[in-house]
């Protein structure tokens, strides 16, 4: 089943196709504001930019406890292998944990962190909305009954096989890559992937776009 | 800057992050202003995220059986039990 994207496309033949990972669960609904800006001055420098929706996310009619995240890394791998011409993969936070099957002339990461990371938060909210709710729940205790059937976190109801390699994930090595983080080293902005309430940051994008036109000049793309 | 203050600084940046408070409304914050309850943006999600954050920032790990609604309720319970955490 072929998944929903959005794709920007410049005026005239593109320089090269960046593909988004965008972060995964609910930070990706904090940042998509800010990286579809990013692929709108994309396409302005000469880019075609690149949003799948991840199987189980967005539109896609695959439901979420279906997933997993070698089932994420093939089908970005499918996607990117679908694309005529150079593909960048820039994947934010999560997506750097599955971008690195795709066959890409270049990687660009922002701010990638671990899975081990992500699930924790996920489970210490499940955790805390137990505890509103009047319900004694724990890490270990959410834990040890993922190993045996999926769960509800945050909304999200993952199955045993995403949550043990959700837990295990970290980012793989690619070649050549760039890893930028927030901050004078990296792209001034702020960590919109935290925010309780969806924000947008129209500076961020902007420098988002020109690090990832930078980069790929650096690596003789375009 | 002392050890106090730079718990302090790394707190109120980390929620002006998470609950997008802005530098002026975070710099506002003192020992009896509410959080948990308080403001809306302050949900189950919103504990996890600092929790997660606080860990990083400050290089501390958290334990279940140390978060108890009291932790949450002001700036200054937050405060006094990230200075407890960092101090060992």
């Amino acid at each position: 089943m072929s998944e929903h994207r959005l794709r920007i496309d410049p005026a005239g033949t593109p320089r090269a196709t960046i593909l988004i990972v965008p972060p995964l669960f609910e930070e990706a609904n904090r940042t998509r504001r800010t990286l579809v800006l990013a692929m709108r001055a994309l396409a302005t420098d000469g880019f075609a930019a690149v949003l799948p929706d991840l199987p189980g996310q967005n539109e896609s009619l695959v439901p979420l406890v279906e997933v997993d995240l070698v089932r994420w890394q093939d089908a970005l791998a499918k996607a990117v292998s679908g694309i005529a011409g150079p593909v960048i993969v820039a994947s934010l936070r999560g997506g750097a944990l599955i971008d690195h099957k795709a066959k890409a002339a270049a990687w660009w990461r922002l701010a990638p962190v671990g899975g081990a990371s992500l699930l924790r938060t996920l489970m210490r909210a499940r955790v805390s909305a137990d505890r509103e709710a009047g319900i004694a729940s724990s890490l270990e205790g959410l834990q040890e009954e993922a190993k045996t059937a999926p769960l509800l976190l945050a909304g999200n109801r993952l199955s045993s096989a995403m949550i043990m390699q959700l837990g295990a994930s970290e980012a793989q090595v690619v070649e050549p890559l760039r890893s930028a983080g927030l901050g004078a080293d990296g792209i001034a902005g702020t960590p919109l992937w935290l925010r309780a309430e969806p924000g947008e940051d129209a500076a961020m994008s902007a420098a988002i776009a020109a690090d990832i036109a930078a980069w790929s000049k650096t690596c003789g793309i375009s | 800057m002392t050890e106090a203050n730079t718990v302090d600084a790394t707190l109120r940046a980390l929620l002006a992050d998470v609950l997008g408070l802005g530098e002026a409304r975070a710099a506002a914050l003192t020992e009896d202003s509410g959080l948990f309850g308080e403001l809306p943006e302050f949900d189950s999600m919103a504990v996890a995220t600092v929790l997660t954050e606080m860990e990083d920032r400050l290089g501390i790990l958290i334990d279940d059986d140390e978060i108890d609604g009291e932790i949450f309720e002001t700036y200054g319970n937050l405060l006094a039990f990230s200075q407890r955490k960092v101090t060992g």
